[in-house]
């Protein structure tokens, strides 16, 4: 793998992405969306606590939707275009080439979906009053620090809703399928995952095995890292019943991008002996 | 005669039951503009992406140059480069992907686009697409270039243009294979004609040669003897006598 093809196609995926409107308009909805929920708890007693559990929800739907806005037209409209059969020409390896566009559309969604969280943070600890529990008044550290993770975690969480759709672009042989992967990664992170875990526990089957399986889904894995790794320490008095297995979430989360780029790269094109 | 640069040899290739390439085998040396005609649907694109490496064989070798870095360079027949970006920022971005330093300038003058460099290229015509597909063929120095109908829907002095820059890039130590419907333009650009039929390569040579061994004036005649109807037998005609009307 060589960096400079990788620099090269994220540079141009990034510049696509910079001068597409209806993408900035997308954004902006995502940015208004979530910071006008940082405005309704502004001054609120709970804290970045409260703040984090109204977004969780609102992130846990709408990154998948704005992956989806960044990332399924990417590779199959290069394929489309024609620019796919040029770029083969030239050295450039398919996990480079794979690696490239995730970098260029994955890092300013990253970007985006922080500066929005950010911002609401900044919104909601306004006008909260000087001995504020936004200002760490919780003996267990309600802090911006503890907020500050659940920012980077749903940074992470954009990163692998990213690869997903971007996976479904790659496999994608026409327009039509492209829109319909976009749409079935979107839905499958969001949904049927959790769906499929509801589905595995009305069968008893599952346990206390619940907490390792909720990490195997992309949207219960990031959910599972914000209750245990934000919402948990920060609160006074701990529940006491583990919501999911931070270790095997956070392997989750990872292992989902990891497969997801690996099938792109897979399935981009296929290799042809020089 | 040199040693070919670009080649097929007991090549087969088919989508299911149609045949492509059927124990073809070719030989084309450097320095020379190729012209690659046929029926529609006798393979002339899938034979192109054979030679530039887009495609596998079923069976045979293909042969291309042994150098490093881009050996061959492929325009398709009707590339749309990304929306949003100028002409020389298409040229800079490809020119990004290879190890030597590449002026976008120079090679837009090649081509004739100086003008248009700072144009978006969603503001181009068919016309000037076709030559920034030329000038992306040229970033590397590949010593083979194949282009794919660089001519279909232009009107006749851009085609010309566009013929002329293509024969230009071959007087070089270059190959340039094309494929083209425009027979008239092959016979005065083209230096070898190769006409596929039926999964194989029935006529090779100079346009002067092949109207010689025909005996014919036009090569049009020429590719119609050869070819006998086969492109019409791809078509399923049945007009009745009052043309099909209600």
């Amino acid at each position: 793998m060589r960096v400079r093809p990788v620099v090269a196609v994220a540079n141009r995926e990034v510049r696509t992405l910079l001068r597409n409107r209806a993408l900035s308009a997308v954004v902006g909805v995502f940015a208004v969306v979530v910071i006008g929920l940082g405005g309704a708890s502004m001054g609120s007693p709970g804290g970045y606590v409260s703040l984090t559990y109204d977004l969780l929800l609102p992130v846990e739907l709408l990154v998948p939707v704005l992956a989806f806005a960044v990332a399924f037209q990417s590779i199959r409209g290069d394929d489309e275009r024609g620019t796919l059969s040029i770029l083969r020409t030239y050295s450039v390896s398919r996990p480079e080439y794979v690696l490239g566009v995730f970098v260029g559309r994955a890092l300013p969604a990253f970007v985006a979906v922080v500066a929005a969280l950010a911002a609401a943070g900044v919104v909601a600890s306004l006008g909260a009053p000087e001995t504020s529990s936004f200002l760490a008044t919780h003996s267990a550290g309600d802090t911006p620090l503890v907020y500050a993770r659940f920012v980077l975690l749903a940074g992470w969480y954009t990163l692998a809703t990213v690869a997903f759709v971007l996976a479904g672009s790659a496999l994608a042989r026409t327009d039509r399928e492209a829109l319909a992967a976009g749409i079935g990664a979107v839905v499958v992170v969001a949904f049927v995952a959790d769906l499929a875990l509801v589905a595995l526990l009305t069968t008893g089957f599952v346990g206390d095995l619940i907490g390792v399986l909720v990490g195997l889904a992309p949207a219960s894995a990031f959910r599972g890292l914000v209750l245990e790794l934000v919402i948990r320490p920060a609160i006074a008095t701990d529940p006491g019943v583990a919501t999911a297995h931070p270790v095997v979430s956070a392997f989750g989360l990872a292992g989902w991008t990891v497969i997801a780029l690996a099938a792109a790269a897979a399935a981009v094109w296929r290799p042809v002996e020089r | 005669m040199s040693e070919p640069v670009l080649g097929f040899e007991d090549a087969a290739f088919s989508f299911g039951d149609v045949t492509i390439l059927d124990d073809a085998s070719v030989a084309l040396e450097s320095g020379t503009f190729v012209a690659l005609v046929g029926p529609n649907g006798s393979g002339k694109t899938t034979a192109l992406e054979l030679f530039a490496g887009l495609r596998p064989l079923d069976a045979g070798t293909v042969t291309r140059p042994a150098t490093d870095g881009r050996t061959v360079a492929y325009l398709p027949q009707s590339p749309r480069f990304r929306p949003g970006f100028t002409v020389r920022e298409v040229v800079q971005f490809y020119g990004s992907l290879v190890a030597e330093a590449v002026d976008a300038d120079a090679i837009l003058a090649r081509v004739g686009l100086s003008a248009a460099a700072d144009r978006r290229v969603d503001e181009l015509s068919g016309g000037m697409a076709r030559l920034l597909g030329l000038a992306q063929a040229l970033i590397g120095d590949p010593p083979v270039v194949v282009l794919d109908e660089p001519t279909s829907g232009l009107d006749p002095d851009i085609a010309d243009h566009i013929f002329e820059t293509a024969a230009t890039m071959a007087a070089g130590d270059r190959l340039v294979l094309t494929t083209s419907h425009d027979l008239e333009a092959v016979s005065r650009y083209a230096d070898r004609v190769l006409l596929i039929a039926n999964g194989e390569f029935v006529l090779d040579g100079s346009p002067a040669a092949l109207l010689e061994q025909a005996g014919e004036a036009r090569l049009r005649d020429v590719f119609s003897a050869a070819v006998a109807g086969t492109g019409r037998d791809a078509v399923d005609v049945d007009v009745s006598a009052d043309g099909g009307g209600e």
